[in-house]
């Protein structure tokens, strides 16, 4: 078990920046996930941790210990690769036992360790047959118990659960939370998936352009997004946003108009914002509620284009000025495509976010 | 001509006449040339044709013949030592090379080129190089030994040398293709399971020994059927080089039989070593074909 401290670790490609100035300190035993869209340099922030890339500045520290220019099988990590990465010729034991014969431990040894991480994982019976004849699900239990026996400070693992179907994803994910608390040990895991970073993450890096977009707990990122970026990409359906302009500022209230909901005021508690300004609302799918709302809401009208019926939930695509929102509903209540329909919103639960380039929230939702 | 998908009333047939029409031509060239003089071979091996005189039907007289020909026997001998010779250090060496190839490195392709450039030079062309390089006073196997401080050697001169020679050249020509070939293999190992052994403290020997030879091991299989199939059949470089010699040093099976068919005008002799020659070949081919299926499952 050992804590990760990061800094300003960046990699460049030839012209290409992977990374900028990476600064982030990972705690023992934390399960922290990197998540962000496709080249926003969370697989490759995971590989200079791993030491299968060296960085091009900055320094990785382990434990406490400096880890920058040590090789990759010199560094406590073991990782779980997205495509297994495992051992084609070799028997399941073969590769879970491959590190501890790197490290030349003897045969009794190895056939203890190997007996232990397969109970763990549950491929006791497996252990003689090649990865060829698993299913998906029992190649990345094996991958995990190779990492399991090299008792590592850290767990890295690229995107694991990407190449399941979604039924052993979601089984897999409450095994490898499961995992988490019974090693105690510290888990760095990347993803693309929010829903994953989500369900499984103590804390989530978002990264987004090879930057640190923000830093946080699930519910922190959810409720309080630092920025826009943050704010579209963690939630499912993700928020919508529309254009907005201040007309007024009165004590720690702004008067804002939106095309399509009409004017409305809105406490904040930023001093970043006076009239005339430009700024961007956000709302998220689920803290839209059907019919007109009491005080302290927005409310407004729209006329559906779609209505998906999920059973626990509806959701619900209508041009709200020039933008289409997404609404998420409870239930299954009674609407349909083409007919106007009574929206509300919190107005505390309202986001905003100026638009000087950033997009940085100036509004603490609680 | 038209192509039918297999309508209900319109069975297999029309669609394999279409099959049947477009490969004919191939069939054809293959018939002629491969399959009807293999036959024919295979019958000749039972008579005593020699075009000189009348035909006999002999039945298994060549064949007999052929268990107690010391001459053959030592052909068979040289053969096995020959494809011994040339498999071997073409695989090692082909295997090597690929291994420092796939690396990223300034001039890689020049080095790819230049090994692979034997493979594409003609053979007779070769062996007149390699005849002159190894001359035994001017040539320069010779001069490389003197510089080293070694003795000078006859080497297509001496009996207990020549056979190594043509193993040598052989090797220079052949392990060209042993490195594209396991070049390609290589580029199939995907990088991932590299940097998993890494990980998990392997060295580059270690991942060599461990990793990358087992996984090519298929790879290995095809490589060395194929080696062993082209040496059983050498001649070019034999008929150029050495004609046999000296002392029948470097007679093989192939150079025996067209020495027996050309030279002594016994077709059906050479017609039965060949037909013997044949069967061994398919029979490490059956094999390799075999075992390579076995390891894929």
């Amino acid at each position: 078990m050992a804590e990760l401290e990061l800094s300003g670790v960046s990699k460049v490609y030839g012209a290409f920046n992977a990374l900028r100035d990476v600064s982030l300190q990972i705690a023992d035993g934390e399960f922290a996930v990197f998540v962000g869209p496709s080249g926003c340099g969370k697989s490759t922030l995971l590989r200079l941790i791993a030491g299968l890339d060296p960085v091009s500045g900055g320094r990785i520290a382990i434990g406490g210990n400096d880890m920058t220019a040590r090789q990759a099988g010199q560094r406590p990590v073991a990782m779980v690769f997205q495509n297994y990465a495992l051992y084609p010729h070799m028997s399941v034991f073969e590769n879970i036992a491959f590190p501890l014969q790197m490290e030349r431990r003897t045969k009794d040894d190895i056939k203890r360790e190997v007996s232990r991480a397969a109970e763990i994982v549950q491929l006791s019976t497996r252990l003689q047959d090649r990865p060829a004849k698993l299913s998906g699900g029992q190649r990345q239990r094996v991958a995990i118990a190779r990492a399991i026996v090299r008792k590592p400070g850290i767990f890295l693992m690229d995107e694991p659960l990407s190449n399941l179907d979604a039924a052993l994803r979601m089984e897999m994910r409450a095994e490898l939370t499961q995992l988490h608390r019974r090693l105690g040990s510290t888990m760095v895991y990347v993803t693309h998936d929010q829903l994953e970073a989500m369900t499984m993450a103590d804390r989530i890096v978002v990264l987004n352009g090879g930057r640190v977009e923000q830093v946080g707990a699930p519910m922190e990122l959810y409720h309080n997004p630092a920025n826009l970026f943050v704010a579209g990409f963690i939630g499912s359906p993700p928020m919508n946003f529309a254009a907005a302009r201040v007309d007024a500022v009165e004590g720690h209230a702004a008067r804002l108009t939106v095309e399509g909901l009409g004017s409305f005021a809105v406490s904040y508690d930023g001093k970043e914002v006076s009239a005339g300004d430009a700024v961007t609302i956000g709302i998220r799918p689920e803290a839209m509620l059907p019919g007109a709302g009491e005080a302290g809401h927005l409310s407004f009208r729209m006329t559906p284009e779609t209505v998906e019926r999920l059973g626990l939930h509806t959701i619900v695509h209508a041009p709200v000025g020039a933008k289409t929102f997404t609404a998420l509903f409870n239930g299954d209540p009674r609407m349909a495509r083409g007919s106007a329909l009574d929206v509300s919103v919190p107005l505390a639960q309202l986001h905003l976010f100026d638009r000087n380039g950033a997009g940085r929230s100036i509004r603490d939702i609680q | 001509m038209t192509f039918r998908s297999g309508a209900a009333d319109a069975p297999a047939f029309n669609q394999n006449l279409g099959a049947y029409l477009f490969l004919a031509p191939a069939l054809l060239i293959l018939f002629l040339s491969l399959l009807l003089p293999a036959a024919a071979t295979i019958g000749m091996s039972f008579t005593d044709i020699s075009f000189l005189r009348p035909t006999n039907f002999v039945g298994l007289d060549n064949y007999l013949r052929l268990l107690s020909d010391g001459r053959f026997q030592q052909a068979v001998f040289n053969t096995s030592y020959y494809t011994l010779g040339v498999t071997l250090p073409t695989m090692v060496l082909g295997l090597l090379a690929a291994v420092a190839l796939n690396r990223r490195f300034p001039f890689r392709v020049a080095f790819r080129t230049i090994f692979y450039l034997p493979v594409l030079t003609s053979l007779i062309a070769a062996a007149v190089v390699w005849v002159y390089i190894y001359e035994p006073y001017s040539g320069p196997m010779n001069g490389l030994l003197v510089s080293l401080g070694l003795p000078p050697q006859p080497w297509l001169q001496s009996p207990n040398l020549a056979m190594t020679a043509l193993i040598i050249m052989a090797v220079w020509r052949d392990f060209g293709t042993a490195m594209i070939i396991y070049l390609a293999g290589l580029q199939d190992i995907p990088e991932e399971i590299y940097e998993a052994a890494r990980l998990d403290g392997a060295g580059k020997f270690a991942i060599l020994r461990r990793i990358t030879v087992p996984m090519l091991s298929s790879v290995t299989f095809y490589l060395m059927i194929i080696l062993i199939v082209q040496s059983f059949q050498v001649f070019g470089a034999i008929y150029v080089m050495t004609g046999g010699g000296p002392l029948g040093s470097t007679e093989t099976i192939v150079f025996q039989m067209y020495q027996t068919a050309f030279g002594y005008t016994e077709f059906g002799y050479a017609a039965a070593m060949s037909t013997v020659l044949f069967f061994v070949i398919l029979l490490f081919s059956i094999v390799g074909t075999k075992i390579m299926r076995k390891g894929e499952a």
